[in-house]
């Protein structure tokens, strides 16, 4: 673990060193809507775009502005200013406005010669599916003629087994979190995620088997209330260190750094291409996906439930319009379902925003009585 | 909140009294008039009633009656309601019997000009509800006044803004489900190749069964010929209009930017939306002979790039004219409407799924690529109005053309040799950036950078 606290912060670890050095390619992506798989299969690293060491977006203001996420400004800058240049391409997709904003600045100013949009409908239904299905053959085919590797549906059929693995395994971390007592901490479930998003599926697969074997017999932290996290996309691992640091433990998320990114991943089809966008398409628990509230909203229930949380806390990056409206449902559905909430508007990485977070967090915890 | 106080119920009360004045008003009957509205409500008439555009301001007021009128009689008559968005076809509804379409940013702005505290209640109710304050004042503003559940209740929502404004689109989804009414959507595929869309029309027929089956009923071929003859008719017009903006001075009033999508976002479709956009091109027409023009002389000729703002008409769109600023248009009106094939039900459809797909908004923000599509746009439009200058008004919710506007205006400059002035401000709110700050930018940007070059 201690490995992992200083490669989870880190942008270029030395996973990715290592894989430079030996001649491998790597592809940038940022939304959970990107079928990883499929990079995979072509042999190629899949490494989540994250916005660690941001102290300043001068750069990310210039392209984007005030009014755009700072989550999305971070990443703009430290593409900008070169931190990211030993990604080989990038993978856009049409996540939210921000995130296109981000990508097409990047790319305005980059010019990657591998750039590919991979655009994912916003609802699901058969004709959307059928339309996802083709811009997943085209993501496919791209990377296919650029790279010049024969993605197989073997290829894809072996990347889609060594997820399944991973997912199963870091449910298993999530029951870890989520017993009692948890034998593993919110902010060590975010450094594991955030440090497997940038590397390779069967790599993390060992790297999740070495971490169960030393958290399974690990001491409890203390804590004074469980809590389950829900909201806009962050890689903050000191986020969630300073909500800890409370006395509050992260028992469970619906993050997109967290379980939203692999609880549910099902699929039927025996074809390779039909069955990523089964997966994806159907299980995005994202408000991106329009006309979906009610899944997202059970899913989370479902979640809270399980982890037998005292609370919940809604947080969101300034300008996220996507979890800006949705918190207005989720609070009152939460509440209605008896568990409180706490609603954290917040710049991401804000060092100036940590005192206020932990009082506002310190306050609700005195209001659930702990 | 009362019943009597929600948006649509108070801006219909006061368009009410269109109905009471008289065809031609005189300057002393304006005055009288002036003097007993409410200050907020005073400019915004006051621009309106302006010697040059009061004849059509009356024929438009005229227009927003009715529309209002067809919404209420609608309901009387048992037939159905659709709240839409400004990018959604009014022309669609149109085609179905005992259907009208009120529009949220046409609400909301209606109740900005037209209302004392100029729709800031809903606003804040909305956000008293947890709303963010970053939401979209266009739409908010209105949606806040439905969320009262004491204004006019509209029996379903048809949201099209999936695919090019999340914020709006969110909102649709949120108001759907807080009034317990149906959400029919149409997402813009991002995607601007054949198969794009061909998905998008694909989409779009899907949108005009359901439409079909909550209304339970057929489209009729006729109805729909009638309908979309009369929005061809529009579209003739709209292009005559565009082209009266290419003199110089233009002979078009800045007004009429407004009142060109005032009848496109309405009533689309009808009668009424030909005739002003006909009278508009007559005025345009008549001016054009008699070579008038509001000021001494044409200073600089303004394309503003996305919105303009909408909570003192007065402060700005008359204020740029006494100032010999033009505003050519905005981002509003770049829909470039083509004329609609009325063989059959399928020729028809298409046609509108092709106009639908290039509606604003949808077109630039909905396409691959949010700033190329924009600046295409807006390059094109620029060069064809001769403007010398651009305005992006940088409304502060719109967060899409926020993210584009560096690479548009850098880009503008390199293509077509000309500045772009980035505002900030609300366009449906007045709180965030007074009417004369806005001004004094405008004012030295064409002082020190128009007029220099």
């Amino acid at each position: 673990m201690r490995t992992l606290q200083c490669q989870s912060t880190d942008l270029f670890t030395e996973y990715v060193r290592d894989w430079k050095e030996k001649g491998g390619k790597v592809l940038g992506y940022a939304c959970v809507a990107t079928p990883v798989e499929l990079i995979e299969a072509a042999g190629i690293l899949p490494y989540r775009i994250k916005a660690f060491g941001h102290p300043d977006t001068e750069l990310g203001d210039a392209y984007l502005a005030r009014f755009n996420c700072r989550f999305c400004r971070s990443c703009l800058q430290l593409g900008l200013e070169g931190s990211y240049d030993f990604l080989d391409g990038l993978v856009e997709t049409n996540g939210c406005d921000h995130l296109r904003g981000m990508f097409e600045n990047w790319q305005h100013v980059k010019k990657y010669d591998f750039f590919h949009y991979l655009k994912v409908p916003h609802f699901l239904r058969e004709d959307s599916l059928e339309y996802f299905v083709e811009e997943l053959s085209l993501m496919r085919q791209a990377i296919s003629e650029y790279f010049g590797v024969d993605i197989t549906d073997e290829k894809i059929m072996r990347a889609v087994d060594i997820y399944d693995e991973v997912f199963a395994k870091l449910k298993k971390l999530y029951a870890l979190r989520e017993k009692v007592p948890p034998a593993v901490t919110g902010a060590e479930v975010m450094q594991v995620l955030c440090t497997g998003s940038s590397m390779m599926g069967e790599d993390f697969s060992a790297m999740l088997d070495e971490v169960l074997a030393e958290k399974a017999g690990a001491s409890p932290p203390d804590y004074k209330a469980r809590l389950i996290i829900m909201g806009s996309a962050t890689d903050e691992v000191d986020l969630i260190a300073d909500i800890e640091s409370t006395g509050a433990l992260i028992a469970a998320d619906a993050l997109c750094f967290g379980s939203r990114a692999f609880w549910k991943r099902e699929g039927e089809s025996a074809d390779p291409m039909q069955l990523l966008a089964e997966r994806y398409l159907g299980y995005l628990f994202c408000p991106r996906m329009f006309t979906e509230y009610e899944r997202r909203r059970d899913y989370i229930l479902e979640t809270a439930r399980r982890a037998g949380v005292d609370g919940a806390i809604i947080t969101y990056n300034k300008f996220c319009d996507l979890h800006g409206v949705e918190a207005v449902s989720q609070r009152a559905d939460l509440e209605a379902a008896g568990i409180p909430v706490l609603v954290l508007e917040k710049d991401y990485g804000s060092k100036a925003d940590t005192g206020r977070i932990k009082t506002r967090v310190q306050a609700f915890l005195e209001r659930l009585g702990k | 909140m009362k019943p009597y106080e929600g948006l649509i119920n108070r801006v219909y009360e006061i368009f009410s009294i269109v109905d009471s004045l008289p065809e031609r008003i005189s300057d002393e009957e304006l005055e009288g008039l002036l003097h007993v509205l409410p200050a907020d409500m005073r400019n915004t008439f006051g621009a309106f009633f302006a010697p040059h555009v009061r004849p059509i301001s009356m024929e438009l007021f005229g227009m927003v009656k009715k529309w209002l009128d067809g919404a209420h009689e609608t309901k009387r008559s048992g037939g159905k309601v659709f709240l839409v968005p400004f990018n959604f076809l009014p022309e669609v509804i149109f085609c179905f019997e005992g259907a009208w379409p009120i529009t949220s940013e046409v609400l909301s702005s209606l109740g900005v000009m037209a209302l004392e505290g100029q729709g800031e209640r809903y606003w804040d109710y909305a956000m008293g509800l947890g709303l963010p304050d970053f939401a979209c004042s266009a739409n908010m503003i209105e949606v806040g006044s439905a969320l009262t559940e004491s204004d006019f209740t509209p029996d379903a929502i048809i949201s099209d803004c999936f695919g090019s404004c999340d914020i709006n689109s969110k909102t649709h989804e949120f108001l759907a489900r807080y009034m317990d009414i149906p959400l029919l959507f149409l997402e813009k595929t991002v995607d601007n190749g054949e198969r794009g869309v061909k998905q998008y029309y694909k989409y779009f027929f899907k949108l005009a069964e359901e439409m079909e089956e909550f209304l339970g009923q057929e489209l009729d071929e006729e109805r729909m010929r009638r309908v979309i003859g009369n929005a061809n008719k529009a579209s003739e017009l709209y292009w005559e209009l565009w082209d009266l903006h290419k003199f110089k001075p233009c002979p078009v009033p800045n007004l009429f930017s407004l009142f060109t999508y005032a009848a496109r976002f309405t009533m689309w479709g009808t009668e009424d939306a030909v005739r002003i956009m006909q009278t508009m091109v007559d005025t345009a027409k008549e001016r054009l002979e008699r070579g008038e023009y509001p000021a001494d002389r044409e200073v600089a000729r303004s394309l503003w790039t996305y919105t303009s703002y909408y909570f003192d008409m007065g402060g700005l769109f008359n204020w740029m004219e006494d100032n010999g600023i033009t505003h050519l248009g905005d981002g509003l009106d770049l829909y470039f409407p083509e004329v609609v094939d009325l063989t059959s039900r399928e020729t028809m459809l298409t046609g509108l799924a092709e106009i639908a797909r290039n509606m604003p908004m949808t077109r630039q923000m909905g396409a691959n690529s949010m700033s190329v599509q924009w600046l295409d746009d807006v390059t094109w439009a620029a060069g064809e109005l001769g403007a010398d200058c651009c305005i992006y008004c940088g409304h502060h919710s719109c967060k899409q053309t926020w993210s584009s506007a560096t690479v548009v205006r850098s880009e503008l400059m390199k293509r077509q040799k000309i500045p772009t002035l980035i505002l900030q401000g609300d366009s449906w709110i007045r709180r965030m950036t007074p009417m004369s700050a806005l001004q004094e930018s405008i004012e030295e940007f064409v002082k020190n950078v128009v007029k220099q070059r």
